[in-house]
């Protein structure tokens, strides 16, 4: 039980606000320390500071689209350290092009009406960090 | 001394000694006939007149023929060389010439050599005509074509076929054809496999293709074609395949795009239901045993309908995608009691709230199989459902799974419903065909037994239904043991990714390397 001590944080990038209050509920009681971004620019920069452990990415977001977050992220250069396992969280069904994109840059992906807050936790905690 | 010079004197000379003869022959027979006749200088005149005119002709003709003979020899050469001469000639025979036999061999040979080179010249504008013809109708049709040699190499493409691929011609001469189009056909029917046949054919051979999507470089929109080949078995020079491609790109990527809408639509109903789900499992977790039984199974029925809606949007965008032959199923090793009872797991909370029980009988010595975990579990999942809304007032739906007699993998299940007439059991797997008479009492789109047929023809698999009224349906399907997949379709399976249920998470990570 002692690995459990160290509390995984979450970056969670979502305009829906339900959604964001839904899984920052079941991430909290799962033991997960929480943070929800709306905006874009906002989470990237948050996302930035490499302070979490994992980060759950929605592609339809204010100001910048998911994949430029993605991508900025993954750029080394822009992006120089990132710990972070970056999940796509989505309910949009992508161009064939983008999920090849999505493929090569992000550690995982979702269809979030596939899966309830609880579901996403374990999908989650089978991620290796 | 040149040939010439020496004909000139040659000739002067015999016109000479022949003058000279015909002179001294005139005056000896004046002379004869003035001395011996004594005809008087008047009469003698005369008749020497008359014998010299008799002499003068006598010579012309002998000098004629061999001064002519020459002439006769240089019309003979140039005769047998005209085009337009029909009349047979014989050759020229210089050694019979006496006189200028140089010279005129000379002029022989040379127009020999002259008529040579005007034939060869004639020969040389035939085919400049012809290959600018050949270019000219090549270039001016509006059409991207390609000529292959046997090996599929690119002998000729024109202008059009190149500027389509954004490329120059010179860039595509002696490449192989697959390196410069990567196409993608919407069934097993390829290009290259028609070649490959035809090939192996004794006829000519010619086909066409429908919505072709060719795949270019550098992430540029795709293109979308038809395409036309030609086989010449004989093939001239080599030049054995013609492709022609006939651009819909603007028609078929428009399809693409009600797959966009099809995706906005869904997005949009995946929204409400992510919250719906989200709202009712906190429900469930904070009151489940807590509130009286009606309530709790009315918490049941309000989770198995959020599931039901969730596989009907997946179902949707599934028809979406087969309509548009963008279907992408890979194949891979699973132990298909886990996938089964995964599926069954799935919906068995939509039966309960319904009273009904799904009983399983699945057989334990099953090998691996060779599916796309989550399509074939959508088949499942819509075989239970219709098994589901066709039950009435029957408790009880039977699945089940044993190896057939062929090795195959054999998936029922069975409803003691209503039964389907026998009448439209042919029409059952077509798009949004449903029981007319059954309408009004049961829902669905009757979108899942075409999605069902299309996911089970993927896998090479077969499905069908009996059925009789009053007694109930039994749908089965077939699917192939991993070992007894083509070694095409393992290929596909190599997936670095592991897909779970919903979502996937990378298996070794991209960056990690």
């Amino acid at each position: 039980m002692e690995e459990n001590k160290e509390i995984k944080k979450i970056l969670v990038i979502e305009d829906e606000h339900f959604i964001g209050e839904l899984y920052t509920r079941a991430l909290n009681n799962a033991g997960y320390q929480v943070k929800v971004i709306a905006d874009g620019v906002e989470a990237l920069s948050e996302a930035q500071k490499d302070y979490y452990d994992i980060i759950l990415l929605d592609l339809m977001i204010p100001n910048l689209t998911g994949i430029e977050v993605l991508n900025i992220l993954r750029d080394t250069t822009k992006t120089p350290h990132l710990k972070a396992k970056i999940i796509i969280t989505t309910n949009l069904e992508q161009r064939e092009d983008v999920k090849a994109e999505i493929e090569k840059k992000a550690d995982g992906y979702i269809i979030k009406a596939e899966l309830t807050p609880m579901e996403l936790v374990e999908f989650l905690n089978k991620i290796k960090l | 001394m040149d040939n010439f010079q020496k004909y000139l004197n040659g000739f002067r000379l015999r016109l000479f000694f022949s003058l000279i003869l015909e002179n001294l022959i005139s005056v000896g027979l004046i002379y004869l006939i003035f001395s011996y006749l004594n005809i008087g200088l008047g009469k003698t005149l005369i008749v020497a007149f008359l014998m010299s005119l008799v002499l003068s002709l006598i010579t012309s003709l002998i000098l004629s023929k061999s001064l002519t003979f020459p002439t006769k020899q240089l019309q003979q050469a140039v005769l047998r060389l005209t085009p337009s001469n029909n009349q047979p000639v014989s050759a020229p025979d210089t050694n019979k010439l006496s006189l200028g036999k140089e010279l005129v061999s000379n002029l022989i040979s040379q127009i020999y050599q002259i008529s040579a080179v005007a034939s060869k010249s004639a020969d040389e504008i035939e085919r400049t005509k012809y290959d600018l013809t050949k270019d000219f109708m090549a270039n001016s049709i509006p059409l991207p074509i390609f000529v292959l040699d046997t090996n599929e190499n690119i002998k000729f493409a024109n202008k059009t076929a190149a500027k389509y691929l954004g490329m120059d011609v010179s860039d595509l001469i002696n490449k192989n054809i697959y390196s410069i189009l990567d196409m993608s056909f919407p069934n097993n029917n390829t290009f290259d496999a028609w070649l490959n046949n035809a090939k192996q054919n004794t006829a000519n051979s010619s086909n066409q293709w429908e919505r072709v999507k060719l795949n270019i470089r550098d992430q540029h929109p795709a293109l979308y074609f038809d395409l036309s080949a030609y086989y010449n078995i004989t093939s001239p020079e080599g030049y054995c395949t013609i492709i022609t491609i006939f651009d819909h790109t603007k028609q078929y990527s428009q399809d693409d795009q009600s797959i966009s809408f099809v995706a906005l639509t869904v997005h949009e109903l995946r929204t409400p239901l992510t919250l719906l789900k989200g709202y009712i499992e906190v429900f469930n977790q904070e009151f489940k045993g807590k509130l009286n039984p009606e309530m709790d199974s009315f918490l049941d029925k309000m989770r198995a309908s959020s599931d039901q809606l969730t596989a009907f949007v997946n179902n949707i965008l599934n028809v979406a995608r087969v309509d548009n032959d963008q279907m992408e199923l890979k194949l891979q090793k699973e132990n298909w009691n886990e996938v089964l009872n995964q599926a069954i797991d799935t919906i068995d909370l939509r039966a309960r709230v319904r009273g009904i029980s799904l009983q399983r009988e699945i057989a334990n010595n099953i090998p691996l199989v060779g599916v796309d975990r989550l399509s074939i579990q959508e088949v499942i999942l819509n075989l239970i459902d219709n098994a589901i809304k066709y039950s009435a007032d029957s408790k009880i739906i039977k699945i089940k799974s044993h190896i057939n007699g062929e090795g195959l993998v054999e998936t029922t299940v069975q409803d003691f419903g209503r039964g389907i007439p026998e009448s439209i059991i042919s029409n059952l797997f077509t798009k949004f065909y449903r029981d007319h008479h059954n309408r009004s009492q049961v829902g669905g789109t009757g979108l899942g037994l075409y999605l069902s047929k299309a996911i089970i023809d993927a896998h090479q698999g077969n499905i069908w239904v009996h059925s009789k009224e009053g007694e109930g349906s039994t749908f089965g399907f077939t699917i192939l043991p991993f070992d007894k997949l083509s070694q095409e379709q393992k290929k596909l399976s190599n997936d670095e990714l592991v897909r779970s249920a919903h979502g996937w998470i990378k298996n070794h990570s991209y960056y990690r390397r």
